[in-house]
């Protein structure tokens, strides 16, 4: 068990957030909560190598309540066929700006960052400074068009990360379920950094500079006292500063989006120096310190499509990434690399398994790990007694791209499959017919 | 251009016509002086591609997708001479190496009707971004193919993803971009020993949110949609002028001007002989495109001024004009499932390929990505599904010619490739496994009956000069 899920089982949740029971309380007031015996299926539980053939899921009160062969109905029950059919836990990106953006070249749709570009046209923005104070929860939008569309295909939870903006340090990202509404489980989920060129242009365009930042910020951040600190130039704001003392207190881990080899170590430096539990995201060249990566017990969220040697940081991108770093014994999550297509998640994990990781390893890199890096709770990402009940039931193997989802089930609810693609669908499916476009 | 040919016709002639044009190429390579008169569209810097000789080769047990709608089970291929020269029990031949492709699948070579390999290579630079010429909404005077950089290292990991031929076309910044150019991927020194003998050239244009946000941010023309029209309507005005002015001079004998008595040519344009070749069709154009009623106004356009429009490119709205775009004959080359990005890409549905299949139109699955072109197959592979999932009646022999004959077809070379056909280039992939499964590999590459690419042999894996000596690409390679 490595730093990260110590703390998460040790704790009850990140220090003074009141954010999360608001959270919780919501949830539990909206849900009507319904008794689901699903049977028939094969069924991927994440607790058990192989899987459980024609078994029977029973599901209350949101959660899973058994798994297993020949299990009993109880009275009141709603039986669901699965017969021939396969049933995972619902599916988790561990990075995505999901509910903060509904049209990438529109500035008004947009919340992902705190940043002077503007997004729409509208040239330089003043300056705001906001950076690791900065939380994404404020501005998720539960009416995102992109969370129907990417549910139906067994997309459940995302974490959502602010992009960076104009410190190394970006800020507080979140926990979404895609569900219609309520969307935000779990708010200060984990602080999000970023080392490269483009972050390095806000420290004087050099890397060591950045990570000198990041040390500094940090070590002011255990000093800071609030009335006794005075604000240097192109020092943090104490918002910043209080807002960094918080996340360091609290144990929620620092994901770091980095590529080449020599800054990952040392993002595991800072982190081993500061004692924060590290999630490296991106890595492209991750690979080449998997060992050191193993052994502080750093997880690495991989886009295993990201092959190409796109800049000069990841010149070492390559197509078997994860299947390298799961060897030497990484822990490995993917990512879509996308917020429109998060869906694509699991074309992700099929494709590396085409390039050598095992099929069980790339199902738990979009369940239970992500789950369990981001201390999403007891069972959370699996199908065992007491885990939230997202599950997703498929037509076949859900790595297939020939597959897909028939229903999707989020806290114990079966969840619309309808989007605006699928309606857009029915509008044009056919070119005959009587009504107008406009009236179908 | 090729002459359409059947898939019948025999080697001897398909050589010979190979033959004559690579004798075309070199003639012109070797003309000292530029041509006097105003030439016609696609005469200069011609193609030096020569396919590689390779021994026969007989692949055997495989099951064929062929690009013509056909599975067929178990069924002999030999390539002999980088032809296709038979399929089935009359593939036979004693002297030639056989290839035991029991359980693996055979397609076509994988064909990308939209790719930017070259022209924005990696890694992404400002010293290699040479894809958009942002400086006109009128760029028709260049040609992409002066940007290809033959050293991208992304053409290989394309390779490995079965792709054999390309379209490299210029970026939609501007309403006409420039000259595409269709490419073999081939490693090679130089961009005309990549370039596909005979294919035509295109002209890459484009409507909708890019040019009137592009220039329209500059205070320039176009700033609106209607700005876009208006400067779609004023080139090919100047263009029909162009081309009627060469067309009257050539006719009265005049062709290089040197008789005052007599009509004049035109003084030499190269945005407007690029208009011309299309108007002339020697060059097809394909149309950057994403709203229905937008493409609506291309093609009265096209009517207007009298050309075809090839394809529309990126088309997520296609679905709803799909019986339009078959009457049209107009192809749609699109993605599976992109969308979002601009609000002009916000009306994606999955099924968008499957509808216009379905309406009769020609359907075509592009990637306009260096990271998609890898793995076109997987892209087919999901448009397939979104047709099943709604009940439609697709299969993978229907699936794989949306990356392959289709393409062709839209690239003027289907006479040449895109179907496993006898007399067509031996253009063939050899996967591991069905190629609409996620783990699915292509094992062997062949071109023109070369083996450019084995899985399991590092020797027949090409490299980029880019690629050499950098340390960290490590065992990326």
């Amino acid at each position: 068990m490595n730093k990260l899920v110590r703390f998460f089982c040790a704790t009850t949740g990140p220090a003074g957030s009141a954010l999360v029971a608001v959270a919780a309380s919501a949830l539990l007031a909206s849900a009507s909560f319904a008794s689901t015996a699903i049977v028939g299926a094969t069924v991927h539980t994440l607790n058990e190598e192989a899987p459980v053939e024609n078994a029977t899921i029973l599901v209350d009160k949101g959660r899973i309540l058994a798994v297993g062969k020949d299990l009993d109905i109880p009275a009141g029950f709603e039986k669901v066929d699965a017969t021939g059919k396969v049933v995972t836990p619902g599916f988790i990106d561990s990075f995505t700006q999901l509910g903060l953006l509904e049209i990438d070249l529109e500035g008004s749709t947009v919340d992902t960052r705190v940043t002077t570009h503007s997004l729409d046209g509208g040239g330089l923005l003043e300056p705001y400074p906001l950076g690791p104070g900065f939380d994404v929860s404020y501005a998720l939008n539960p009416d995102s068009t992109l969370l129907p569309v990417n549910r139906r295909d067994g997309i459940t939870r995302a974490v959502v990360a602010p992009l960076a903006g104009n410190d190394p340090l970006a800020g507080w990202g979140a926990l979404i379920r895609l569900t219609d509404d309520n969307i935000l489980i779990q708010p200060k989920l984990a602080q999000f950094g970023y080392i490269s060129a483009e972050s390095a242009n806000f420290t004087g365009g050099s890397r060591s500079a950045l990570v000198q930042r990041l040390h500094g910020g940090l070590t002011a951040a255990l000093e800071y006292r609030p009335g006794r600190y005075q604000q240097t130039p192109g020092g943090y704001t104490p918002e910043d500063l209080a807002a960094l003392q918080r996340f360091i207190k609290s144990g929620a881990p620092l994901v770091i989006t980095v590529h080449r080899a020599n800054e990952i170590r040392q993002a595991v430096t800072l982190a081993r120096d500061f004692d924060i539990p590290l999630v490296i995201h991106g890595g492209a060249e991750a690979w080449k310190v998997a060992d050191l990566l193993a052994a502080e017990q750093v997880p690495v969220v991989v886009d295993v499509l990201n092959n190409l040697p796109i800049s000069y940081e990841q010149l070492g991108a390559r197509l078997d990434n994860a299947t390298l770093l799961h060897e030497a014994g990484v822990q490995v999550l993917f990512t879509s690399g996308d917020n429109h297509n998060v869906r694509l998640l699991r074309q992700v994990a099929g494709n590396a398994v085409a390039e050598g990781m095992p099929w069980n390893a790339a199902l738990a890199a979009i369940t239970n790990l992500p789950a369990q890096t981001f201390g999403l709770g007891e069972g959370a990402g699996t199908l065992t007694r007491g885990a939230p009940a997202d599950l997703v039931i498929w037509s076949g193997d859900p790595l297939e791209l020939t597959n897909w989802a028939e229903r999707v089930m989020i806290d114990g609810e079966w969840q619309s499959m309808e989007s605006r693609q699928t309606r857009l669908y029915e509008r044009y499916r056919s070119m005959a017919g009587d009504k107008p476009y406009g009236y179908r | 251009m090729l002459p359409p040919r059947n898939a019948g016709r025999s080697l001897a002639v398909s050589l010979t016509l190979l033959m004559s044009l690579c004798q075309t190429v070199a003639s012109q390579a070797a003309e000292a002086t530029p041509p006097a008169t105003v030439p016609k569209a696609g005469q200069p810097y011609g193609s030096t591609y020569a396919p590689l000789a390779s021994a026969p080769v007989l692949i055997t047990g495989a099951t064929l997708l062929t690009g013509t709608g056909e599975r067929l089970e178990n069924t002999p291929v030999l390539v002999a001479e980088g032809r296709i020269q038979a399929i089935g029990a009359e593939a036979q031949s004693a002297d030639v190496r056989i290839i035991d492709a029991t359980g693996m699948w055979l397609t076509p070579g994988i064909i990308d009707v939209h790719s930017h390999l070259g022209d924005y290579p990696a890694p992404s630079i400002d010293s290699t971004s040479d894809g958009n010429e942002m400086t006109s909404p009128n760029t028709a005077a260049v040609w992409a193919e002066h940007s290809v950089w033959p050293q991208d290292p992304q053409f290989p990991l394309a390779l490995a993803g079965g792709v054999t031929t390309m379209q490299i076309l210029p970026g939609s910044a501007n309403l006409f971009g420039g000259r595409g150019v269709t490419l073999k991927n081939v490693p090679a020194r130089t961009v005309q020993a990549m370039k596909f003998p005979g294919a035509p050239q295109s002209l890459k244009m484009a409507c909708g949110e890019n040019p009137k946000r592009v220039y329209g941010s500059r205070n320039q023309a176009p700033s609106t949609r209607m700005g876009n029209i208006a400067g779609f309507r004023e080139a090919w005005i100047k263009a029909s002028a162009y081309r009627d002015k060469r067309a009257a001079a050539i006719e009265a004998g005049n062709a290089d001007g040197s008789n005052k008595d007599k009509p004049a040519p035109p003084d030499r344009d190269l945005a407007l002989d690029t208009l011309a070749g299309v108007l002339d069709g020697d060059i097809l154009v394909h149309n950057h495109c994403y709203r229905a009623d937008e493409m609506a106004w291309m093609i009265d356009i096209a009517r207007e001024f009298g050309y075809k429009i090839t394809a529309f490119h990126h088309a997520v709205e296609a679905y709803k004009i799909a019986d339009v775009l078959a009457d049209e004959g107009i192809c749609s080359a699109l993605w599976a499932d992109w969308w979002g990005s601009k609000l002009e890409m916000f009306d994606t549905v999955t099924q968008n390929v499957a509808l216009v299949e379905q309406a009769g139109a020609c359907s075509i699955v592009h990637s306009d990505s260096a990271r998609g072109i890898q793995r076109l197959n997987q892209e087919a592979a999901k448009a397939m599904a979104a047709g099943r999932r709604v009940g439609m009646s697709i299969d993978e022999a229907d699936a794989i010619g949306w990356i392959t004959s289709n393409a062709a077809q839209a690239l003027g070379i289907h006479g040449e490739t895109g179907s496993i056909e006898v007399g067509k280039a031996g253009d063939l992939v050899l996967w591991d496994r069905n190629p609409f499964s996620v783990y699915a590999r292509a094992q062997q590459v062949y071109i023109d009956g070369y083996l450019y690419y084995d899985r399991s042999d590092p020797q027949r894996q090409p490299l980029t000069d880019f690629d050499l000596g950098q340390t960290a690409r490590g065992r990326a390679l």
